[in-house]
């Protein structure tokens, strides 16, 4: 049997710690191809003969893309490499060119939302999933010098930051941290907010 | 002794159930073995080399068995296992899967206690204890095990029905500047990073900020 | 001071997927390659970089190869932890060589302990019973 071209065009996007590897369709007109990704860690590389592990959700697929997070769970070197099938017939592999680090994802600022209840600071987070903490810095308008920081591991629907003083305007901007790479998003977007109180009063 | 004719039934399913790290011995009955039938039980240290008879497990017609004494030391992990006997027949003895009291017990929320002023709830949170032989035993709160214990705090305001959030390490907190005259409920939740472990959350304590003098 | 970021919550949850699959392949319920016989709970708070050290070398160089099961989803929860242990393995190397995970006589002679009850059985046999008390290693390593 004649060989398949391997596919062309691999590539990984990987955004906020979710790794996808991707490529181009082989055509065989009348035919359905089907592929399938094999990775290959630091550890393989250097300490198990080069040897390569199939990841079976991406076994025989049509789907041109697939969703690689859960294999690439170290901070170390990966390869990748992807197959077609036809029947009988089959590609050589086409491997991605370079290696993959999840250090280079890249992280987005989160989506936040900035809440006055009363006196009371809050801030809505996204839920992005169990690797991401958020550094939230919050500052009465005009006193930058004077920054306040909160660490959100958790993220609960509606967080509460801290208490203000009728009156001035509030500022809020937040980005994750993603301590298994040990890296930052850029900030989000500032919010600012002012107490909801009728009176004014001051905390001693 | 001659051993007896082993063509019970097996007991099924037995596993350890730990909350706060009492940890008991639970099975099931073997299938179709109707009344009568009785048990017995051992438990070795893994690592080591034998097995150890738990006296006041033998010849019993429950169905769980209280290791929490023979267990407590949770830098050890463990095994259990029962034999079932009825009329003179018995079964295999069947074992439990690797038992890390550290990683496999389950954690009771925390203790909430709550007071309020005009403007102000002062919430206490209270760990629960490690199990313990006996009262006039020495308390361990779960706090030492795990280190890094944090606590998740709700607070609801009954009027608005909104609901907030905070995550603390240590066991106190104030939340100021509420509205006079108003219902609050709180209800908190333990939760530890590694090993991964969550409380449930704590039943409500509601209370009322006092009213505007 | 030997400070290391490892993300053990990563390599805590690959080993929960897999730990009732490997430990059910050991039946040897009376020899630990780790607590034998002595804890790690019996190291001093001064040579436990030294033997962490060690031992991640050891699961590196020796455990991990000699693990490979019939399962494919083992296998990769298995490349998973391995290949975080090697990033952490490169950091204590660091460590050491910088003269900051020092190796004094009482953990080497544990570690010399924990390889010889690694050479007392055939070697898929004691892989996969070390593989299975990972739990131990992250047990003590988290432990204050």
């Amino acid at each position: 049997d004649a060989l398949l071209p391997a596919p062309q065009n691999i590539s990984i996007l990987s955004t906020n710690m979710k790794h996808f590897l991707t490529w181009s369709p082989v055509i065989i007109q009348g035919e359905t191809v089907r592929y399938s990704v094999e990775f290959q860690g630091e550890y393989e590389r250097e300490y198990a003969n080069e040897s390569w592990i199939p990841i079976c959700e991406c076994s025989l697929i049509t789907a041109t893309v697939c969703n690689i997070t859960e294999d690439i769970s170290a901070t170390v070197a990966y390869n990748l490499r992807v197959k077609a099938d036809v029947g009988a017939r089959r590609s050589e592999w086409g491997t991605l060119k370079g290696f993959f680090n999840r250090i280079t994802t890249s992280l987005t600022p989160p989506l936040m939302k900035v809440i006055a209840d009363g006196y009371h600071l809050l801030v809505e987070l996204e839920d992005m999933g169990p690797a991401f903490q958020f550094c939230v810095l919050y500052w009465k308008k005009g006193q930058e010098s004077r920054m306040q920081q909160k660490v959100v591991k958790e993220v609960r629907s509606v967080v509460h930051l801290d208490t203000m003083e009728a009156g001035p305007d509030y500022c809020v901007k937040a980005q994750t941290y993603v301590e298994a790479i040990n890296r930052s998003s850029s900030f989000s977007q500032t919010q600012c907010v002012r107490a909801q109180g009728g009176r004014s009063m001051w905390l001693v | 002794s001659g051993e007896l004719y082993c063509s019970l039934p097996n007991p099924r399913n037995v596993h350890f159930e730990s909350v706060n790290m009492k940890n008991v011995l639970h099975w099931s009955a073997p299938e179709g073995a109707g009344d009568g039938v009785l048990y017995k039980v051992k438990y070795s240290v893994y690592g080591v080399g034998k097995w150890i008879r738990k006296p006041e497990c033998r010849n019993i017609n429950r169905t769980w068995c209280d290791l929490s004494s023979e267990t407590s030391d949770y830098e050890e992990q463990y095994y259990a296992s029962v034999k079932a006997f009825l009329n003179g027949m018995c079964s295999d003895w069947m074992e439990t899967t690797r038992f890390n009291p550290l990683t496999d017990t389950k954690i009771d929320p925390p203790m909430v206690s709550v007071s309020s002023t005009e403007k102000s709830i002062s919430i206490i949170l209270t760990a629960p204890e490690k199990w313990k032989r006996s009262p006039e035993g020495e308390s361990i709160s779960l706090l030492q095990v795990y280190p890094g214990l944090q606590y998740n705090v709700s607070v609801l305001n009954k009027k608005t029905k909104k609901r907030w959030f905070f995550s603390i390490s240590n066991n106190t907190l104030v939340v100021p500047w509420l509205e006079p005259g108003t219902a609050y409920c709180v209800s908190a939740q333990i939760y530890v990073t590694t090993p991964l472990l969550h409380s449930g959350f704590s039943k409500e304590h509601c209370i009322a900020t006092l009213k505007d003098k | 001071l030997c400070r290391i970021s490892m993300s053990m919550t990563e390599i805590r949850s690959g080993f929960s997927a897999i730990k009732a699959n490997i430990q059910a392949r050991d039946p040897i319920r009376t020899l630990s390659i780790l607590s034998y016989p002595h804890s790690l709970h019996k190291v001093k708070s001064s040579d436990r970089c030294c033997i962490t050290h060690q031992l991640f070398n050891f699961y590196v160089d020796k455990v991990f190869k000699h693990c490979k099961t019939e399962d494919s989803y083992v296998n990769r929860k298995i490349s998973s932890i391995a290949n975080s242990f090697l990033s952490v393995k490169r950091k204590l190397r660091q460590c050491h060589e910088q003269n900051k995970c020092m190796c004094g006589q009482e953990p080497t002679e544990k570690f010399k302990q924990i390889l010889a009850n690694y050479e007392g059985l055939n070697v898929t046999s004691a892989a996969i019973k070390s593989l299975g008390e990972l739990d131990i290693l992250l047990d003590w390593m988290e432990k204050s």
